[in-house]
C-alpha cells in the first residue's frame, strides 16, 4: 500500500468554487491537489470511480480532475455516467491522459469531456485549464442567477396583473405555466363552457339610503371582501364587480371538470360568510341585510372586450344574463340555479332546501326555463 | 524541474510531498520485484504507466522514463527488461539528491 490517502478531503479553502480529483495513485491526487490548493480552490478527493460518482452525487463539484486509468470504474465510464444525469451534465470535467495517448482523448469525447489535462502534469497548463473552466462556471452562473431574478419578475408581474380578477393560489399557477401554455388572458376571444354566477345584495338600497358616504364605501369593501374571499377559495375567476354585485366565473379561464360543483360550493360559502355580517349591521345599523345569488351554466363568449382605451377580461352570453336575471329575483339567502346546473349539483343540495319553480319566463328571453330555488341558509330578508 | 547527473530541482512549495513520494516509490520498487517474480505482466505494465504519470509530474523525469520503458516491456513480456529497469530504478532512488527552488 502507499502512504498517502488518496481518499477523501484534502482542503477546506474559503472559496466556493470545489474542485473533484479522481486518481487511484494518491501521490499524483496529492500533487494535483496541492497545485489546486495554492491557487485557493476546495479540493476533494477519489481513489476510484465508484467513490467519484457517490461524491458527485451526493455534493456536486464545479469541476472534475478525472484520471483515465483507474481499477474498477474507469475515468470514462465516470464520465459518461457524470454527463448522463441530468442533475450533472452540467459539472465541467478534465479527463487526465498520458501525452500520447490520442485514442484516449477520442473516447473521453465520446464521453462528454470537457477538456483534457496530459500527463505528466505541467503546473502552468493544470492552472490555466482550470482557470479558463472557472471563468466559464462564472459566467453560467452569472447568467442562470440573471435568468432566475427576471424569471421571479415576470411571474410577479404576471401574478399581480391576473389577481385582480383571481385568487392569489390561481395567480402563482398561471404564473408557473406561463412559460409552458402562454398567458391564458392574452389569447382571442373564445366560445367555451362555463358557470356564471352573480351575487348582489339584497337591502342595498335601504343602506345607502340609512348611511352616509363613507360608512356605504366601508360597508361595501367589507361586503365584497367576504364574497371575494369565498369565491377564491374555490378559484373562481371575478369578472366583474359593479355597484354592490359581483360576477364569477368557472371553468374559465382554466378547465375546471368540476365547476359547478366549485360554483354551488361558492355560493353556500358566500352566504355562511356573509352572515355574521349582516347580524353585525343589523345590529350597528338596524338594517336587514343578505345575499342572492343566480348561478347557470352554459356556452358563453370569453375574451377581451371594450375599445384601445378601455377594455375588460369579461364573459358574455346566455349563462352569464341567465345568471343576472335569477340574482335579481334571489331573495336574501336564496340560490337560484338554472336547470342545467342544478342535475349537476342535485348531489349536493338537500332535498329539503330546495324548491321549484317550474318554468320561469326570464325578462328578455323567449322562452322560459326550468328554475330552482335553494335555501342556502341565509335567512335575512330585503 | 531538470534531471542533472541524479540531482532534480523540484518546486519549493511541494517539499511536503516528497517524503511521501520517495517512500511510495522505494515501495514501488518491491511491488515491481514481486510482480516480475509472479510473472504479472498487466500489473507491471499498470506500475510502469503510473510511474510515467507521477514520476515527471514532480520533476523526476528519470522516473516517468524507467515508467516508460517498463510499460512497454510489460507489452512485449520482456523479463530482462524489465528486470534491468527495477534494477536502475533502484539505483537511482538510492542516489538522486533533491535541491528545492
Amino acid at each position: 500500500m502507499n502512504d498517502r490517502s488518496s481518499d477523501g478531503s484534502t482542503a477546506a479553502a474559503e472559496t466556493a468554487y470545489r474542485v473533484l480529483v479522481v486518481d487511484d495513485d494518491p501521490d499524483m491526487a496529492a500533487f494535483l491537489s496541492h497545485l489546486l490548493q495554492g491557487e485557493g480552490l476546495s479540493v476533494e478527493t477519489a481513489a476510484d470511480g465508484a467513490s467519484a460518482l457517490m461524491q458527485v452525487m451526493t455534493a456536486p463539484p464545479d469541476l472534475v480532475l478525472l484520471d483515465v486509468m483507474m481499477p474498477g470504474t474507469s475515468g470514462f465510464e465516470v464520465c459518461r455516467q457524470i454527463k448522463g444525469d441530468e442533475a450533472t451534465a452540467l459539472i465541467p470535467i478534465v479527463l487526465v491522459t498520458a501525452l500520447e495517448d490520442s485514442e484516449s482523448r477520442v473516447r473521453g469525447i465520446e464521453a462528454g469531456a470537457d477538456d483534457f489535462l496530459s500527463k505528466p502534469v505541467k503546473r502552468e497548463e493544470l492552472i490555466a485549464r482550470v482557470k479558463t473552466l472557472r471563468r466559464l462556471h462564472d459566467t453560467r452562473k452569472e447568467l442562470e442567477s440573471r435568468r432566475l431574478a427576471a424569471e421571479v419578475q415576470r411571474k410577479e408581474a404576471i401574478r399581480k396583473a391576473f389577481s385582480r380578477y383571481i385568487s392569489p393560489r390561481l395567480a402563482d399557477r398561471i404564473a408557473d405555466a406561463a412559460g409552458e401554455h402562454g398567458d391564458p388572458f392574452q389569447g382571442r376571444a373564445q366560445r367555451t363552457s362555463l358557470v356564471a354566477l352573480f351575487a348582489d345584495l339584497r337591502g342595498f338600497t335601504r343602506l345607502t339610503e340609512k348611511n352616509e358616504v363613507g360608512a356605504v364605501v366601508a360597508m361595501l369593501n367589507e361586503y365584497f371582501a367576504v364574497l371575494t374571499e369565498a369565491a377564491y377559495q374555490h378559484d373562481g375567476t371575478i369578472f366583474n364587480m359593479a355597484g354592490d354585485s359581483l360576477l364569477v366565473g368557472f371553468n374559465v379561464p382554466f378547465a375546471q371538470p368540476d365547476a359547478a360543483e366549485r360554483a354551488w360550493r361558492t355560493a353556500l360559502e358566500m352566504v355562511a360568510r356573509f352572515g355574521p355580517v349582516a347580524a353585525a349591521w343589523r345590529e350597528r345599523h338596524g338594517l336587514s341585510v343578505g345575499v342572492g345569488i343566480g348561478m347557470c351554466a352554459g356556452e358563453a363568449i370569453i375574451g377581451n372586450v371594450g375599445s384601445t382605451h378601455y377594455a375588460s377580461y369579461t364573459i358574455i352570453g346566455n349563462p352569464v344574463n341567465t345568471a343576472a336575471r335569477l340574482m335579481q329575483m334571489a331573495a336574501a339567502g336564496e340560490v337560484l340555479v338554472c336547470g342545467p346546473l342544478y342535475e349537476r349539483i342535485r348531489h349536493l343540495v338537500p332535498a329539503e332546501r330546495v324548491a321549484t319553480r317550474g318554468d320561469v319566463k326570464l325578462r328578455g328571453k323567449s322562452e322560459a326555463i326550468p328554475v330552482f330555488a335553494v335555501r342556502a341558509g341565509g335567512r335575512e330578508q330585503a | 524541474m531538470t534531471d542533472d547527473n541524479r540531482t532534480v530541482i523540484v518546486a519549493k512549495d511541494l517539499a511536503d510531498l516528497i517524503p511521501v513520494f520517495f517512500r511510495n516509490r522505494q515501495k514501488e520498487v518491491e511491488t515491481l520485484r514481486a510482480a516480475l517474480a509472479a510473472g504479472d505482466f498487466e500489473q507491471l505494465r499498470q506500475l510502469g504507466h503510473r510511474m510515467k504519470g507521477v514520476g515527471n509530474s514532480y520533476g523526476f523525469v528519470k522516473v516517468s522514463e524507467l515508467g516508460k520503458r517498463v510499460e512497454d516491456s510489460a507489452r512485449s513480456a520482456d523479463k530482462a527488461g524489465i528486470d534491468g529497469c527495477i534494477g536502475e530504478y533502484a539505483d537511482y532512488l538510492s542516489k538522486v539528491q533533491i535541491v528545492y527552488e
